[in-house]
């Protein structure tokens, strides 16, 4: 008698598909790979079907295709709620002696590289100085792009292959400069020339 | 004694005593009861009964809409975790700025009060205390209750939740890493020794201020979902505002173990995915400087190791 009276009552009633989408939620919610489209061909063709008539028509919230390099993955809570994160084991290596090696380069780096322009090539040593602090410096800063960019937790394998990537071009990159300052005039003398050419 | 009234009316109506004189009914027959009334208005005059006609008095028609109506333009992010289908997207919402209060919060209750109750979002204080209603507003992390609604009505607010954390509803964050970091650096006073004279652990005014600028932080979280670090590595780093409130304990005099403290966050992870960006500091609704404690960690830890 109510939902005669109340029109909100007789619609609810009339659309007995809420139940449905909700079953469909959970079926959707679990399958963790909701986005791509595989999951979409794996997906029994009853859900498919449904899927499709009863997805709203709305404009996507994205206006460009979806070029996500890194997509973030579901959820995941490590242990309970209450649990505190996992805290690391103390690694000065790759903490504070790491960060006070970086540091201490960086700032060697700027006498070096303001020295030749004062004086020029004063001598080998000081150019090969330059070159070793240029090499450990752009390493330094490489490999902290790749573990900020592909974490070891999130794609150990890319993560890996990127490091020893970094590290055989470091080893090539030291090589080189070592056949260059040895065999030819040396890193300072050639932006020099660089300069006046 | 229907009868009896029956006859007294009767012989009302056929004897010449005036109406004045008879006795009233409870009848609709107004003409019976005219007269006692308007006796009685002779008598006492009612200034109530006494009504001015509308022909004498001004109308008030209907609300017209405001002619100097500042209708501000608010695009909200939406997203129904009971639609899982549904992809997010921006609902807008017009709001008369002369009806609503100064503050985006304001805006937020009155859009669920009386536009959209369906509105999800997280508040408590509305004063800058709780740190509830922290939400990307404009292109900034800040607390809603915090930042006042641009007066130009040209520019359209644009209202995100929270940047790169799962969303639990609308505008609500899911903040359980965020807590369970906070849970991880120990939050609380560590000591083994008493204090000398069994009372409690006295501070100079010296080490007390040194605490100041750090235990002011609500725990808002708009410095660590503002930092680029932890949208990339929210999984290890531990964040600004975890890192501020890790040196509110490092730096607090009574507290003994600050040494495991340093070394619990000596790893590449927890606190040296700092690249110094900077944006803790500028979003900080609380006016504090996460760049600055992560900055002095960072230093400890050298001058340690």
């Amino acid at each position: 008698m109510a939902s005669v009276f109340r029109p909100g009552l007789l619609r609810q009633a009339c659309q007995p598909q809420s139940a449905s989408q909700r079953m469909l939620s959970t079926f959707t919610s679990s399958s963790t790979v909701r986005s791509s489209p595989l999951a979409q061909q794996i997906r029994p063709s009853f859900v498919r079907k449904a899927i499709a008539e009863q997805t709203p028509r709305i404009a996507a919230f994205h206006a460009t295709r979806r070029q996500q390099i890194l997509p973030p993955l579901p959820q995941k809570i490590q242990g309970t709620l209450n649990d505190p994160a996992p805290v690391p084991d103390p690694a000065p290596a790759h903490g504070g002696y790491h960060w006070t090696f970086e540091r201490v380069i960086a700032t060697g780096l700027v006498p070096l590289c303001l020295a030749p322009f004062a004086a020029g090539s004063l001598n080998p040593v000081m150019d090969a100085t330059l070159c070793a602090l240029l090499v450990l410096h752009s390493h330094i800063g490489f490999e902290s792009c790749i573990i900020d960019y592909f974490p070891r937790y999130r794609v150990p394998l890319v993560h890996s292959i990127a490091q020893w990537l970094l590290r055989a071009g470091t080893v090539v990159l030291g090589i080189a400069l070592y056949s260059f300052e040895t065999n030819d005039v040396g890193i300072t003398e050639a932006v020099k020339k660089l300069w006046h050419a | 004694m229907a009868s009896v009234r029956a006859f007294t009316r009767l012989a009302t109506r056929r004897t010449a005593v005036p109406a004045v004189w008879t006795r009233s009914f409870a009848s609709v027959d107004t003409s019976a009861r005219d007269p006692i009334s308007k006796l009685g208005e002779k008598i006492v005059p009612d200034k109530a009964a006494n009504i001015t006609p509308e022909s004498e008095t001004s109308t008030k028609k209907e609300p017209l809409p405001d002619k100097d109506a500042k209708i501000k333009t608010f695009h909200i992010y939406r997203w129904n975790p009971d639609e899982p289908n549904s992809k997010p997207k921006m609902q807008t919402y017009t709001l008369d700025l002369n009806k609503t209060g100064p503050m985006m919060l304001d805006a937020l209750i009155r859009i669920k009060n009386e536009v959209d109750p369906t509105l999800t979002f997280r508040r408590s204080c509305r004063e800058g205390i709780c740190g509830s209603c922290a939400m990307n507003i404009d292109g900034v992390n800040t607390l809603a209750c915090l930042c006042r609604i641009p007066t130009d009505t040209k520019k359209e607010a644009r209202i995100y939740p929270l940047p790169h954390m799962y969303v639990v509803k609308d505008l609500v964050p899911d903040m359980t890493q965020f807590y369970k970091q906070y849970r991880s650096i120990k939050p609380y006073l560590q000591r083994d020794t008493p204090s000398p004279d069994g009372r409690e652990y006295r501070q100079s005014k010296a080490e007390r201020k040194k605490i100041d600028g750090l235990y002011e932080c609500i725990l808002c979280a708009c410095c660590s979902t503002s930092c680029p670090s932890y949208w990339w590595n929210q999984e290890e780093y531990l964040g600004p505002a975890i890192l501020l409130q890790s040196y509110r304990w490092i730096a607090d005099s009574r507290d003994e173990r600050k040494h495991q403290r340093l070394e619990s966050l000596n790893n590449s992870m927890s606190l040296y995915r700092c690249h110094t960006i900077l944006n803790c500091s500028r979003v900080c609704p609380k006016g504090l400087n996460p760049a600055l404690a992560i900055a002095e960690i960072k230093k400890s830890m050298a001058l340690a190791g």
